[in-house]
């Protein structure tokens, strides 16, 4: 079961209201990227919307990390995930 | 007159309210987030907030509890085969929802109806109140879109929708850069209502071509409703008809570039703007803010500056920031500095709320 990292920036609109904001971790069934991303939604269904656009791609200042390696092809959805994903804002958009 | 003002800024909604003699501003909503629009629905009071996330994309949030708490509702979205192409020759793009630049409510007699305006360039219709959005795909079909294009961002957008209230299936829309549109039937059919404008910075053989005009801001006299002002990006324009014929407004000092323009809504002659140096400035001219108003539908204009910094004013005020109450005594408006003045007497004087808000991008009365 991978664990998957959400960064504060991120993790901060699944926190409950007035609750402290801070890195969220969670571990969800799923090999792939693909998957894992689902089991995440499935879990915290507003985030889709703040992670992917309307047509279902990685927003473009998202950066994420698997296994310790950026993503470099944003489109690889059967990408595997074995360990890790974490999913943190690109200082790009900041 | 109304006491309520809700302020979008670049880190937070701020709504302002009338206390005694003065103004309060509360304390911030959505604090360090970029919010880009207001509404309060006069039909049922709710509040509407536009946020522009970066990383996260664009959200839009409701209030029935005047901002106590706020749930987050649905955007704007594209299908899989929308795309924008635009006539300044940039290579087309999927369509995605990059701003929801207007929002404006429908008429009285279909409560939950909302318009939305958006950069790529399509309008949306919600009618249960924002919990759902359809493409005005009429208008989104159209072939000129393609030879739309953007003005200031890379798509052309919406920034102004006029509903008739005489019959709110009557919507005029102006669009930087793709001019201003007309629908009689609540959106079906549109046609091109830019006639009379011009585009200087058009080639000469492009300049009256009504698809890429480039409307500021389009504003509506509620109690005159054929009479409509466009704040455009080279001069001023005034339609008395409807919108069918535009006419230009010469000669407003201290200068014929703005963004936001402001009509009374009963009197359709009076007007303001708050003009800034063109183009590639873009602040205020010899660095003193003022506000220009007519009384005789731009024949001619007084400079008001009573009570606006008249030295090292460098604001300059976005195409929403500027609004009028419906008694048409009070105006607002805000800047990009984070100066935000205020007028109980048509602009003859001005009191100063802050200086050091954030920038300011939209005002609107609730």
């Amino acid at each position: 079961m991978p664990r998957v990292v959400l960064a504060p920036a991120l993790a901060r609109w699944i926190a409950p209201a007035g609750g402290t904001v801070g890195e969220r971790v969670v571990e969800v069934d799923g090999a792939d990227l693909a998957t894992v991303l689902d089991q995440v939604f499935a879990r915290f269904p507003n985030l889709r919307g703040y992670v992917l656009d309307e047509r279902g791609a990685i927003r473009h200042h998202l950066t994420l990390f698997v296994d310790g390696v950026a993503l470099r092809d944003k489109a690889a959805f059967d990408l595997a995930v074995r360990r890790e994903l974490h999913v943190m804002q690109a200082l790009s958009g900041g | 007159m109304s006491d309520l003002l809700l302020v979008s800024t670049r880190k937070g909604l701020f709504a302002v309210r009338k206390r005694g003699a003065g103004w309060a501003i509360g304390e911030p909503h959505f604090l360090g987030d970029n919010v880009t629009l207001a509404l309060v629905d006069p039909r049922d009071g709710a509040w509407y907030a536009a946020l522009n996330l970066g990383h996260f994309g664009v959200k839009l949030r409701r209030s029935v509890d005047a901002g106590a708490t706020w749930q987050e509702i649905a955007v704007p979205t594209y299908g899989p085969d929308d795309t924008v192409a635009t006539g300044d020759g940039k290579p087309a793009q999927p369509a995605t929802l990059n701003l929801l630049w207007s929002l404006e409510t429908g008429g009285t007699d279909a409560p939950g109806r909302l318009w939305a305006g958006t950069i790529p360039g399509g309008l949306f219709r919600s009618d249960d109140r924002g919990d759902s959005w359809q493409l005005v795909r009429a208008l989104w079909d159209r072939p000129e879109r393609g030879r739309w294009f953007g003005g200031g961002y890379d798509a052309p957008g919406i920034h102004s929708i006029c509903v008739d209230p005489r019959d709110a299936r009557v919507l005029r829309i102006a669009i930087s850069c793709g001019g201003v549109w007309t629908t009689r039937d609540g959106g079906d059919n549109w046609t091109n209502t830019s006639r009379g404008m011009y585009a200087e910075f058009m080639p000469p053989e492009g300049r009256f071509d009504p698809d890429i005009q480039d409307p500021h801001r389009m504003v509506q006299c509620a109690g005159a409703p054929d009479a409509l002002w466009v704040q455009h990006h080279n001069g001023v324009f005034r339609s008395i008809d409807g919108a069918r014929e535009w006419t230009e407004v010469v000669d407003v000092p201290p200068s014929k570039f703005g963004f936001a323009v402001a009509v009374h809504p009963l009197d359709p002659n009076t007007a303001w703007l708050v003009p800034a140096i063109k183009d590639e400035r873009r602040v205020p001219v010899d660095a003193q803010l003022v506000v220009a108003r007519t009384r005789d539908g731009g024949r001619s204009f007084a400079v008001l500056r009573n009570g606006l910094p008249q030295q090292h004013a460098y604001d300059l005020v976005y195409r929403h920031g500027l609004d009028i109450d419906a008694s048409g005594n009070r105006l607002a408006f805000g800047s990009t500095t984070g100066g935000l003045w205020l007028s109980d007497d048509q602009g003859d004087n001005w009191q100063t709320l802050s200086t050091s808000l954030p920038p300011i991008y939209a005002v609107r009365f609730g």
